[in-house]
């Protein structure tokens, strides 16, 4: 208890596919390399779902030119 | 399921009236609606895309979801407004439902819905999406996939208050062209159980449009060469949607919705120059040239002290009370809030135009109208001549009545019955946004 990590499962046939994606790269386990694309993933989504001043100031200009506002 | 799916074809503002009207020259419509149904929707109060669609997809009113339109108050301070985003909408959609049955989906353009949250599926979000610049898509490989399939994926036109008739026309129709391209590739490519799909095409096409069809409109001109470019727009999508239906499987629920309808728009009412001719907004200095109640407030130009009442423009008002104890300046105690709303809701109904003619304006009061009042809603929701008139925040002109817009040419307003076609039957009867939700879930159970 209180580890920081955790396990997850995959599908095995899906873990066998990363082992080759990842043959002679630099990431030496599947565990390295999904934790790797699972962070990417994670900050291109974005769990606080929020916009950016820029975007927000594109955002109200189109509102505006469409009558919304 | 054995196959079984539903799809959903959205297009925002396909107005009833419009179908019946163009009926003959919509063969694809005209053999959906024979085979099942032709139903009235009622739109919900506001009838704007957003919250529509989603109220639509998630069950719930705007007083639930808490989101009233594109912005909503974030605080009780003068200045804070916030854009609706995903983040905006916590109740689980349709597609969060159906994912946890274990079932895909596939949603594109239903606007609400950027940034995107994931979905076990796909999902590229719809309007309001700043540029394809951004991360549009889930997941975001996705988006390298419209581009092979479509190149520029069109999220919606630049801008349709313009005097260039031609152009917006052309951009409508390779928005939809684009979009209805990739929407049939990905049916045909993936595996899904629910796909959505919701196109701006035919809202834009009327408000751009309107006055050119419209034989009765102050400023319809039946010389126009723009006469019939609604009706030639509802011609196209038939013919696109037949196309689209080529590429969905035989044991396929078909549903065409729109989230509301269209009717023709007068004029404006300048609301905040009427609340400073009635006592009830006071500014330190009026402008010398006209000027947004947004800015006005960013620019510390309201006297707060002295200030009652405040509203928004859009298609429809917004007023919003200045209460003691609530908002950082409040002048209205608690104990008189109803009392002020209810006289502001009697003088703005009994509104008139120039001529003296009363407007047929309505005002509703949020807890009377919604199942729960989440958020911070408007405290006065009004439909200028029933949503004839729109709503103007700027402040400078003087006068109350406009023809003229504050952002550009548009001659309709939205009308609170959208268009649902069924196919087969569904619903067996007219039915409201919020119910689609659990009629689509119902196929599934």
């Amino acid at each position: 208890m209180g580890s920081d990590r955790v396990t997850l499962k995959i599908p095995r046939p899906l873990y066998e596919r990363l082992k080759r994606v990842i043959e002679g790269t630099g990431f030496r386990s599947v565990n390295e390399f999904v934790v790797h694309v699972l962070r990417d993933l994670v900050a291109e989504t974005g769990d606080e779902a929020s916009l950016t001043p820029e975007e927000i100031r594109v955002i109200r200009e189109r509102l505006r030119k469409l009558g919304y506002l | 399921m054995n196959g079984f799916r539903v799809l959903i074809l959205g297009l925002d503002c396909l107005d009833p009236g419009l179908v019946e009207a163009f009926l003959d020259d919509l063969p694809v419509l005209q053999e959906l609606i024979k085979r099942g149904e032709f139903r009235r929707l009622r739109s919900v109060d506001p009838p704007i895309t957003v919250p529509a669609w989603m109220c639509a997809f998630t069950g719930k009113d705007p007083g639930e979801l808490g989101v009233y339109g594109f912005r909503n108050r974030a605080d009780h301070s003068y200045e804070g407004f916030r854009i609706s985003t995903s983040a905006a909408f916590r109740a689980p959609a349709i597609w969060d439902e159906l994912g946890r049955m274990g079932l895909r989906s596939i949603v594109v353009g239903v606007p609400g819905t950027y940034p995107p949250k994931p979905v076990k599926g796909l999902l590229v979000s719809g309007f309001l999406t700043p540029s394809t610049e951004t991360t549009y898509t889930f997941p975001p490989s996705l988006k390298r996939r419209i581009r092979e399939i479509v190149g520029e994926y069109i999220i919606d036109v630049r801008e349709f208050r313009t005097e260039d008739k031609a152009r917006v026309i052309q951009e409508v129709h390779r928005m939809t062209e684009r979009r209805f391209d990739f929407m049939a590739t990905l049916l045909v490519e993936e595996e899904w159980d629910f796909a959505v799909v919701v196109e701006m095409g035919p809202d834009r096409i009327h408000h751009a449009l309107w006055a050119h069809h419209d034989p009765t409109h102050p400023k319809h001109d039946p010389q126009s060469p723009y006469r019939d470019a609604i009706r030639d727009y509802y011609r196209y999508l038939d013919t696109r949607i037949g196309k689209l239906l080529e590429a969905v499987p035989s044991r396929t629920q078909i549903v065409v919705m729109s989230d509301h309808g269209i009717q023709p728009m007068y004029g404006g009412i300048a609301v905040n120059e009427w609340l400073i001719r009635e006592g009830y907004l006071a500014l330190k200095e009026y402008p010398t040239e006209p000027v947004p109640i947004r800015d006005l407030i960013e620019r510390e130009l309201v006297d707060w002290s002295r200030t009652v009442a405040w509203g928004e423009g859009g298609y429809y008002g917004r007023i919003f009370l200045n209460v003691r104890g609530r908002e950082p300046q409040g002048t209205v105690s608690p104990d008189e809030y109803n009392v002020v709303r209810r006289e502001l809701a009697r003088k703005l109904e009994a509104l008139t135009d120039e001529e003296g003619k009363p407007l047929g304006t309505r005002v509703l009061f949020p807890e009377e109208i919604y199942r729960e009042v989440s958020g911070i809603p408007p405290d006065l929701i009004v439909y200028f001549g029933d949503l004839r008139w729109r709503s103007i925040g700027t402040v400078g002109r003087g006068v109350i009545h406009w023809h003229e817009n504050d952002t550009g040419p548009d001659d309709a307003n939205h009308a609170p019955h959208g268009v649902f076609i069924a196919s087969p039957a569904l619903a067996g009867r007219d039915l409201s946004l919020p119910e689609v939700h659990g009629l689509i879930l119902g196929c599934f159970r």
